[in-house]
């Protein structure tokens, strides 16, 4: 993923349509998201999660300012991710409002994701 | 009451009191029961109830765990993952002990067939397994076809006086059938029918439609996460697309998602998932943040709909 790319459309991202660009973050170890995550844009999501823990040393860091909304399986794919890390923590930053919300309705105190708000 | 415990692995009878005094008596003697078997015990009752049963144990309360079941439990269908399983799994050794009473006068009729239906779906969803939940029914205040129901739904019988009994009419499925009833939007419902292409334009719209009718806050996004679940489970399971209908009523929104789709499980949305476990949250997550859930299924497709508070 060295490289943007899209799924469901052409970048840019239109409203309406749903689709999720995911691009490394510079300078730092992890991943930009933009667009949407749910079923439409599932597996672009899902690859950018099991690269990230591929590179994973210590800090992953998962930016989110530009992802306008997450579902409960979207929540689930980074948690589940998360859990699976050898050691370290995944810091998300900026996510969605859903995002914490679903993490502790399943996940309370889950100390492998670090939330840093919006 | 203190024979069936030891004999059967799930053990769910229901009591039916006519006074405060008979209430108190009886859910005390099955406290007291469980204390002496050291078993971990759960009490979720309305709030009055609570403080009747605290005040008949005295310092026996010390170590029980207490919900207000009209808050923890106020959409009945949440009560089995988060109430009932979500104690039961904390203390996976030994047998568990819960006193939950989800149907109080004051239910609506909105309610009451899915607080019916959660009874029943309690024996599927601890069958075989060392658990035993006693649940009250107040036999003055509540409708006859509640009590009857009841009866249906317990293998067992308490009166108020103490004196257990087998249900002659036990049939838990019945009752899940009988209040599986066809739902009808409201006239006034604005109505979104939408495609696999058009998750995030019904997200939006849902969101539109919920602030219109005076929703606000974090309910919004509440609104939008079990929207966007109930309308993805219709183009992945539910035949590829579905209607979505939206109106207030009684001070609730209601948000409606029909699809062409059968629910085979009845359990569905009510089984917790272990912790590393892919799916089958979704369902379950529009259960925690409503006020009520309804389902209605058939050969001819499923309707979900969900209460929430304006």
């Amino acid at each position: 993923m060295d490289v943007p790319h899209a799924v469901g459309g052409p970048a840019p991202v239109e409203s309406g349509r749903a689709a999720l660009e995911v691009s490394p973050l510079p300078g730092r170890a992890g991943i930009r998201a933009r667009g949407e995550i749910s079923v439409l844009t599932r597996p672009s999501w899902e690859q950018a999660l099991s690269e990230l823990a591929r590179r994973h040393a210590g800090v992953s860091y998962v930016e989110l300012s530009d992802v306008a909304f997450v579902d409960v399986a979207g929540v689930t794919a980074l948690a589940i991710t998360a859990m699976n890390l050898p050691d370290g923590r995944v810091v998300v930053e900026n996510p969605p409002p859903q995002l914490p919300r679903v993490l502790e309705m399943f996940w309370p105190g889950l100390d492998r994701i670090e939330v840093a708000s919006r | 009451m203190s024979t069936v415990t030891t004999r059967e692995a799930f053990v769910h009878p229901a009591l039916f009191y006519r006074t405060e005094q008979e209430y108190t008596q009886q859910t005390v003697a099955f406290l007291s029961e469980g204390l002496t078997n050291g078993e971990p015990m759960a009490v979720a009752v309305p709030g009055p109830n609570l403080e009747l049963i605290k005040a008949g144990l005295g310092g026996d309360a010390e170590g029980i765990l207490f919900l207000d079941m009209t808050e923890a439990g106020r959409n009945p269908g949440r009560i089995i993952p988060k109430v009932l399983r979500g104690f039961a799994d904390a203390h996976p050794q030994g047998r568990v002990r819960i006193i939950g009473e989800p149907i109080w006068a004051g239910r609506s009729a909105v309610e009451y067939p899915a607080c019916a239906q959660h009874e029943a779906l309690i024996n599927a969803a601890f069958e075989g397994r060392a658990v035993t939940i006693l649940c009250p029914y107040d036999e003055v205040r509540l409708d006859p076809q509640v009590i009857a129901d009841a009866k249906v739904t317990h293998p067992t019988l308490i009166s108020g006086e103490g004196r257990e009994s087998v249900s002659s009419v036990y049939d838990w499925q019945a009752v899940v059938d009988r209040y599986n009833q066809e739902l009808v939007p409201a006239p006034d419902a604005v109505a979104f029918a939408f495609g696999d292409e058009d998750l995030p334009a019904v997200r939006q719209f849902a969101l539109a439609q919920a602030m219109r009718l005076g929703m606000a806050g974090e309910r919004l996004m509440d609104v939008e996460l079990a929207v966007a679940e109930l309308t993805t489970n219709s183009v992945v399971h539910g035949g590829g697309h579905g209607t979505l209908a939206v109106w207030a009523e009684q001070g609730q929104l209601v948000c409606e998602v029909r699809d062409a789709g059968r629910l085979t499980d009845p359990l569905a949305g009510r089984r917790p998932r272990e912790h590393g476990q892919l799916g089958g949250r979704g369902l379950m997550m529009v259960h925690y943040v409503a006020d009520l859930v309804r389902v209605h299924t058939s050969d001819d497709g499923t309707t979900v709909r969900f209460y929430l508070s304006l």
